[in-house]
């Protein structure tokens, strides 16, 4: 759906609070951000992801004011604010390291943009309890920044900006320096923040975990352009590129060329010499080579034969468990020496299951996916 | 449109830069380099008849010519290169002590210590030698009540009191760089040392000087500036045959009003300085902004 | 030789009886001085006459007190004056010169660093010489062209101001870039997001994260300045500030008077250097 959806979104519709016309940015020979184009329906929560270096940061800066794109437009409410000082601009940022004023205490932090706004000042108090209660840090008030912990600080940051009800809140992988822990509750955290204050969220990150679990929309971003633009489901189970196929969750990867296809089920054949059936939207000519990707979780593993015969099901030894819970994984040799990746399966059947056991991997041709591995494909360059 | 908005941006970013700029360039340029340049312009010149000025090398001849001028420089040179290497003798064992041998809250404080007598002004602490060090002076009072002088015992006004005066007065200036580089020694460094068949003296040697020689350098510089240019402390203790160029110095300009001589010898102690200065660098490969900073 | 390494008794009592006798020889000489300001004599010198208040409250020569020393007390205002006046020009500078040479890209950056630095290696007599002949050229030429004659650009307060101004503003600036650099950038972003100027940006955040750094500096500018000499004796006029003033009677012979100055110097630097380090405690905390 992406590419489309994007192309039409770029005409300025009344209920997008966010949109960007081509917009590039150049760092001397770099390009930073490539012809960007997107738009961002109001009350979205919009994630940016890609690889550190990728343009997202660079973007977000245009975003905030703090960078000058060198051509394309950025639409806030419909309004074009490329001549709108950073200071004048309608949207707030969560920094990457908070930014938080260490001279100043939360309930200060928090009216400083309310005194910038012009704000009258009785009405601080009341807006700052109010902002703290739905953060969920009621009379922290009048804490120092030093006396907070790692999350209450992102709280802070994220109340700073929210209390001033700006169009679009900018977030800068600002998850990046707590632990896991934490972390996986903030990610909770963000999502209800968002829909409370049904503000229009624009977060950047290169953890996909952060954006698939908290995002309406994801884009993900490769060397300053994004590759697709979509649903957390649909960049999982219908990537439209080879990197966002390998980039979003894990896969079993091979080189293989194409014998045949029958509508968008390719016959394949990889170097090793297995023959497996997958998707592709495309035509591929016969011949072509082409990268698939299987995921762990969508091949069914089992000790006997299963009936009826699958698209692609392969006899494999066991070559070690990777025990994780619940995610826990067995590598996997086919005859032809291949080596993949399945995931454990929760069952007491497999309890007992140890090294050099045979077993047999199944999958259907639709939950394998294969993209011509020639030069990586942008949304595009796609006909 | 877009290509306006980012010109505007840069002009403004240009108008704060220059703004920036021009009190800088002002302050150098009036109180520094002209003034300078002046006093170079004065010192290659004489008085030919009331303001009526010629071009003349006969300030310089005169300091090269006139052996008093010349002693003057040589031993004010010398004796500061003295004092200098003194307080660093001095100074090194403390500052290593506070460094190395001290942690904690009796370092901090012993460092402020150390700090706090040069809070106050130079003024006073010559002063107070001098009320130590004079003939009615407590040091004479206890020479003679502990039998070891028959009378009163001058103690100012010779070499030896301008130097402790010198000395003194420096020591800060050694002390600081001092303890901030041997703080920065890892002690593990000393331990293996030891720990690898070293004994004491070859780990100062091998180790501990060769870490601390940036922060002996800049101490030594800064040193032998103070004293080189100090007037304070030698006209003081050292009366009025202290001879110590900067009083020559003080005497063309204020007492014969000669500025033409006095600007002279002002560039020779300058050019001296400058030299010393650049030689202890060049020597330690240190870089002038590093050390100064 | 450090305390992890075992050495001999006598080695280590020997170390601290040295460090011991250095910090005598440090401390006796303001002792010395202190101590005298109460002597009952005429003279800062043995013997010891006996405890007196004379060179505090004494209000008729020759046991003329401080507190009834006119001269000595204006010198005290001069020095104040021209200390207030220096501290808060070299400040105002100094910060302009650390955003220049910590937020500002431009060729020629490190020579006019250099240049910058130059005034700590220049010796202040020299400095002082230097201001002189210039200012007397400028005042000169005035003369000549417009006759107009410039008093500021003579021997005087104005030039003591000035020369000291010369060579504190590097103190100060050395102070305040160090400061700077530790600057979080995006702090004044984010000031900038929530909708201050660049301007505003800089007075409510910028300077306050500078405070300790300002305060710092305007100490040791103010006692830098109230105490110099150097500089001050080549430029001063008829107005003696109180260094030049001590240094005047200290050679012709004075009375305790002096040490009762310099008890009230000691006091006055102690309580400035002691609240500099208070006030810059919380910051390391």
């Amino acid at each position: 759906m992406s590419d489309h959806a994007v192309a039409s979104a770029t005409e300025p519709r009344v209920q997008a609070d966010l949109a960007c016309t081509r917009l590039s940015k150049q760092f001397g020979a770099f390009t930073a951000v490539d012809q960007v184009s997107f738009s961002i329906p109001r009350g979205a929560f919009f994630s940016i992801l890609g690889p550190s270096g990728c343009g997202k940061t660079t973007l977000l800066r245009m975003l905030a004011g703090f960078q000058q794109p060198d051509s394309g437009d950025i639409l806030i409410k419909g309004r074009s604010v490329l001549h709108t000082p950073p200071n004048k601009r309608p949207v707030n940022m969560v920094f990457q390291h908070l930014a938080l004023f260490p001279n100043m205490s939360v309930a200060e932090n928090i009216a400083y943009g309310l005194k910038r706004n012009g704000v009258p000042k009785r009405q601080h108090a009341a807006l700052i309890d109010e902002v703290l209660t739905k953060v969920h840090l009621p009379g922290y008030g009048k804490k120092r920044i030093d006396q907070l912990s790692g999350g209450q600080k992102q709280r802070v940051a994220i109340a700073r900006c929210l209390v001033l009800k700006p169009a679009v809140l900018l977030l800068d992988e600002p998850l990046g320096a707590l632990d896991l822990k934490l972390r996986e509750q903030m990610k909770i955290e963000l999502k209800r923040l968002q829909q409370e204050f049904n503000t229009t969220f624009v977060y950047i990150t290169h953890d996909q975990s952060e954006a698939l679990v908290m995002s309406d929309q994801v884009a993900v971003m490769n060397h300053g352009r994004f590759e697709q633009v979509g649903t957390p489901q649909e960049l999982y189970y219908q990537p439209k590129t080879a990197f966002v196929a390998s980039f979003v969750g894990d896969s079993n990867q091979f080189a293989a060329t194409v014998q045949a296809q029958t509508d968008q089920t390719v016959t394949t054949v990889t170097k090793r010499g297995v023959q497996l059936q997958c998707y592709s939207e495309l035509a591929l000519p016969p011949g072509a080579p082409v990268t698939l990707f299987i995921r762990p979780e969508v091949i069914q593993v089992g000790v006997c034969k299963p009936d009826p015969v699958p698209d692609n099901c392969l006899a494999a030894t066991v070559l070690r468990i990777l025990f994780d819970g619940a995610r826990s994984q067995i590598q996997v040799q086919t005859a032809e020496g291949a080596v993949l990746l399945a995931a454990l399966p929760q069952t007491a059947d497999f309890q007992a299951l140890t090294p050099g056991r045979s077993v047999y991997l199944s999958w259907q041709a639709r939950q394998g996916l294969c993209f011509a591995a020639t030069s990586p494909q942008h949304p595009g360059a796609v006909p | 449109m877009n290509r306006a908005s980012f010109h505007r941006n840069r002009s403004q970013f240009r108008l704060g830069f220059w703004l920036l700029l021009a009190p800088i360039v002002l302050w150098l340029s009036l109180l520094i380099i002209l003034p300078h340049v002046d006093m170079v312009l004065v010192s290659l010149r004489e008085r030919i008849a009331s303001r009526q000025y010629g071009f003349s090398l006969d300030n310089y001849t005169a300091f090269f010519t006139e052996p008093l001028y010349w002693n003057t420089f040589v031993r004010t040179a010398v004796m500061s290169i003295i004092a200098t290497l003194m307080t660093l003798i001095i100074a090194f064992p403390v500052s290593f002590y506070i460094a190395k041998v001290l942690s904690g809250r009796p370092k901090i404080a012993l460092f402020i210590l150390c700090l706090i007598p040069f809070w106050v002004s130079e003024l006073v602490r010559t002063y107070g030698w001098m009320i130590l060090l004079r003939e009615t002076g407590l040091i004479s009072g206890a020479l003679q009540w502990l039998g070891l002088a028959g009378q009163p015992v001058e103690l100012l006004y010779n070499d030896v009191a301008i130097m402790i005066g010198l000395i003194y007065t420096s020591m800060l200036f050694m002390v600081v760089p001092l303890v901030t580089t041997l703080d920065s020694l890892d002690n593990s460094l000393i331990e293996a040392g030891y720990d690898l068949g070293g004994n004491g003296w070859q780990v100062m040697t091998n180790i501990v000087i060769p870490h601390a020689m940036p922060g002996i350098m800049s101490g030594c510089i800064v040193v032998f500036m103070l004293t080189l240019g100090n007037y304070l402390t030698p006209t003081l203790l050292g009366g009025k045959d202290s001879l110590w160029f900067t009083e020559q110095i003080y005497t063309q300009f204020i007492t014969r009003f000669n500025w033409e001589q006095g600007a002279a010898f002002g560039i020779l102690l300058l050019i001296l300085s400058s030299l010393i200065v650049w030689l202890g660098l060049k020597l330690t490969k240190q870089s002038f902004t590093r050390v100064m900073s | 030789m450090i305390p992890s390494l075992s050495s001999s008794r006598f080695y280590r009592v020997s170390y601290r009886c040295y460090v011991g006798l250095f910090f005598i020889f440090l401390i006796t000489p303001l002792l010395v001085v202190a101590a005298f300001s109460f002597n009952d004599s005429l003279f800062p010198s043995l013997p010891w006459q006996g405890f007196t208040l004379d060179w505090y409250l004494g209000a008729r020569s020759p046991r003329l007190g401080l507190l009834h020393d006119h001269a000595l007390l204006d010198s005290i205002v001069v020095s104040v004056q021209v200390a207030v006046v220096t501290t808060v020009a070299s400040l105002a500078l100094a910060t302009c010169n650390a955003f220049l040479f910590e937020r500002e890209q431009f060729p020629g950056k490190n020579f006019l660093y250099v240049l910058m630095l130059m005034p700590l290696v220049i010796p202040g007599v020299i400095l002082g010489v230097s201001i002189l002949v210039f200012s007397s050229t400028v005042a000169n030429w005035f003369e000549v062209q417009f006759e107009v004659e410039l008093e500021a650009l003579r021997p005087g307060l104005v030039l003591v101001s000035l020369g000291q101004f010369a060579f504190i503003t590097t103190i100060a600036t050395l102070v305040i870039s160090a400061r700077l650099r530790k600057f979080d950038l995006t702090l004044e972003e984010a000031a900038m997001n929530l909708g201050a100027s660049r301007l505003t940006a800089i007075a409510t955040v910028t300077l306050p994260f500078l405070r300790p750094a300002l305060l710092g500096a305007a100490v040791v500018a103010f006692l830098m300045s109230f105490e110099n000499f150097n500089t001050t004796l080549m430029l001063v006029g008829s107005e003696a500030p109180l260094t030049i003033a001590m240094f005047d009677r200290l050679r012709e012979g004075s009375t305790p008077v002096l040490n009762a100055v310099s008890v009230l110097l000691m006091l006055g630097s102690a309580c400035l250097a002691l609240g500099s380090l208070f006030v810059q405690r919380p910051e390391k905390a």
